[in-house]
């Protein structure tokens, strides 16, 4: 037999490179930095360390210009850094020490950031069943009591990937609260992935209710991914919610389970805190809107890309067909997963349709 | 073509455009995706503008429907993202003057449409230059008072329409920025051929300053990208107003030969400066030099180069930092490009926050 004709790549580098480019880019990752830290990785195992050594260069022109005085440029340099840190660590299950090293460096870049980003960002503590999880609050300018918009991440985003979100909403004068639920960034460590999300949730508008410069009365939430489930998973059970966005979340996560990639399988098995992949696919049947669809009364806005592989179209679709109150359905055509790769279609479309549920005036 | 060329290849014009401006298209604001779908679309080079005229329309409408609907902000993102993919398409089509025109006529009505919405809105300018009139597009940081300002001179494919990551930069540092397209280039490109001695349209931009109430001429900085990072530098040998400046990846001096660049850029170049053969667009190009006359740059400059540039060597900048008498920053960046717009995290910001610092600007 003849010898291989090249060092065949990795698998599971393939399919990251192949489902993500559109989503990394679109966060804020440097194409250039995508191509050549893509390029550089033959097998999954050097994903983690190669995009943190790119990270690591962005983090030191953030603290060169820290120590500068240049906070302006300091924070979109350390926000860079954790996004790249954030794409190392947001897939890399299989080896927790050394995500968990990286995802450290997530959470310390982007809180260097916060305060020089405009308009700044804060981290909050959110109490939740004895415990904590962990926010970013940022408040648009100009209003003593902004609406605000609770931002759900998904299987393998967090909060620190949100800037681009966040900044959409602060400029339409909304404000952002990002935070890592169960099985989520900061919290996936000690809390297991759960599906009735309107627990966390409640905590959240709990904490929102207890500030005085958030209106208590206009909160809406907003979700990626498997986000878009928990987004409209709490909107079914808590009717503080004023309305709600879903972008490419499952109706029911089980049965699109096995038709994942085997990252996205193994993330949730261990964000699951599963021993074996029976029992996460046991776990993945609470993730179901079966049942609580309809009580969704809230308006409701859904986003789904009619090429998405990992959550097909149709669960947007069933979501809409079940769902008591105002909807909007957007199908976007040529869309992959959370329409990465056409952001323009619904981004700001969606951000703006937020703006007028919750009375803020048109910009 | 070759005939050996096989089956389904793409012409070589269309290779050449995709491997030099896949960073330059998406930071200065082409959605990725639309960047690869639309390259992959495009079999020749006759293509280009079509397919990209065509994507630009999506966007354009997009902005068309925000804007019926009240939210202005969203039409100037999509709108402005229209004029960056109308332009983008036209940029270097000199082949075809008539879909160009047709192109650049739609990113100029777009990017007008989009000023007024943009954050801090922009304002076209109307600027007297001998006996005709160059357009730019003025923008002022949130704040009020009176700003310093940055002129942004193109260079030979760009155009005011494609500034709007640069510009916001400046902005966010308490800089306004007026980006111009002088002759040669973008709206000027028809009438006027492409002017070496660039001093010329800079002072005009100057002038017309010093006629506003709401900037500062008294602190104007000039910046330049490409070919206008060889115009900026030019203009400040010669214009004393002028407190500091920025070149990106410019020339410091043109040789008569195009040996080495791409067949695309050249034609552009003969297009441009309204010359016939290669031979009369050689006789321009050696004007522009600054051999000679970077002696004279007194005022601050700032000078980024790429180590990998194929279109302008980085030694063309180290020998401009070598000559000028003041103050100089020399950045040849390992691994960049031409104008680094594949490491633009390299020195956009700190590019930024130095023209702000010499302008006299509180650090933020």
């Amino acid at each position: 037999m003849s010898a291989p004709l090249t060092n065949p790549r990795d698998k599971r580098v393939e399919i990251a490179i192949h489902n993500w480019a559109p989503r990394f880019v679109s966060a804020g990752v440097p194409l250039a930095d995508f191509d050549e830290v893509t390029a550089a990785i033959t097998h999954w195992d050097e994903w983690c360390s190669v995009w943190s050594q790119r990270a690591a260069v962005h983090e030191q022109l953030g603290r060169r210009a820290l120590a500068d005085g240049y906070n302006a440029s300091a924070a979109g340099h350390l926000t860079g850094a954790a996004l790249c840190y954030h794409f190392g660590k947001f897939m890399f299950v299989h080896k927790l020490d050394e995500m968990r090293r990286a995802h450290d460096k997530v959470i310390e870049c982007r809180a260097l950031a916060l305060p020089h980003l405009d308009p700044p960002g804060t981290r909050v503590a959110i109490p939740y069943e004895s415990r904590e999880l962990y926010g970013i609050l940022r408040r648009p300018h100009g209003p003593q009591r902004a609406a605000v918009v609770i931002m759900c991440v998904g299987l393998d985003s967090t909060k620190e990937e949100l800037d681009v979100y966040e900044n959409i909403f602060l400029e339409r004068g909304m404000a952002t609260l990002a935070f890592d639920g169960p099985g989520q960034g900061e919290a996936e460590y000690d809390m297991p992935i759960r599906g009735d999300f309107e627990a966390p949730v409640q905590a959240v508008i709990d904490y929102i209710k207890s500030r005085d410069d958030l209106d208590p009365d206009r909160i809406g939430i907003m979700g990626v991914s498997l986000g878009g489930y928990y987004s409209a998973r709490a909107a079914a059970f808590d009717k503080r919610i004023a309305a709600c966005l879903s972008f490419s979340g499952p109706y029911s996560w089980v049965e699109i389970f096995d038709g994942r990639n085997e990252l996205s399988r193994e993330a949730f098995r261990v964000r699951s805190h599963s021993k074996t992949m029976e029992e996460a696919r046991e776990k993945a049947q609470t993730l179901t809107l079966e049942g609580a669809a309809m009580n969704i009364s809230c308006p409701i806005y859904v986003v789904a890309g009619e090429l998405d592989r990992l959550t097909p179209p149709s669960n947007a679709e069933r979501i809409v067909a079940e769902v008591s109150g105002p909807k909007v359905l957007q199908i976007v055509k040529g869309g992959n997963h959370v329409v990465n790769n056409r952001r323009y279609m619904y981004q700001t479309q969606a951000a703006d349709w937020m703006g007028q549920q919750l009375g803020v005036p048109r910009t | 073509m070759n005939l050996d060329t096989p089956v389904g290849s793409k012409d070589p014009r269309v290779e050449a455009a995709i491997s030099h401006w896949a960073p330059r298209f998406v930071i200065n604001g082409v959605p990725l995706t639309d960047f690869q779908e639309v390259t992959a679309s495009i079999e020749c080079w006759e293509d280009w503008c079509r397919a990209w005229s065509k994507r630009a329309a999506i966007h354009e409408e997009l902005g068309n429907a925000a804007h019926a609907e009240g939210f202005n902000l969203s039409a100037g993102e999509h709108w402005t993202r229209a004029a960056v993919c109308y332009h983008f398409g036209k940029f270097l089509f000199v082949n075809d003057m008539a879909q160009l025109r047709q192109a650049h006529a739609k990113a100029v009505e777009c990017r007008n449409k989009a000023l007024p919405c943009l954050r801090p809105p922009g304002e076209r300018v109307a600027i007297p230059y001998e006996g005709t009139t160059l357009y730019g597009n003025l923008r002022k940081p949130v704040g009020g008072g009176k700003p310093p300002v940055v002129v942004m001179c193109m260079g030979l494919d760009s155009a005011k329409e494609e500034m709007d990551d640069y510009e916001n930069r400046f902005l966010k540092r308490g800089v306004a920025t007026l980006a111009f397209d002088g002759p040669g280039e973008g709206e000027a490109e028809y009438d006027l051929p492409i002017c070496p001695e660039y001093e010329k349209p800079v002072g005009a931009v100057i002038d017309y300053l010093q006629t506003r109430s709401d900037v500062d001429a008294k602190r104007v900085g000039v910046w330049g990208v490409s070919l206008g990072g060889y115009y900026a530098p030019r203009a400040a040998c010669f214009e004393k107003r002028i407190q500091a400046c920025v070149a990106l990846s410019g020339a410091f001096e043109r040789k008569p030969s195009f040996e080495g660049r791409p067949i695309i850029n050249v034609e552009a170049f003969r297009a441009r400066t309204r010359s016939r053969t290669l031979e009369e667009a050689g006789k321009i190009g050696v004007r522009m030099t600054l051999r000679g006359h970077a002696k004279n740059i007194t005022c601050p400059i700032y000078i980024v180069a790429g180590t990998k540039d194929r279109l302008t060597s980085p030694d063309e900048a180290r020998k401009l930092a070598a000559e000028v008498s003041g103050p100089c920053v020399l950045d040849v960046i390992e691994g960049g490009n031409h104008v680094v717009n594949n490491l633009w995290y390299r020195y956009r910001d700190q590019t930024a926050d130095w023209m702000a610092a010499q302008l006299g600007v509180a650090k933020r």
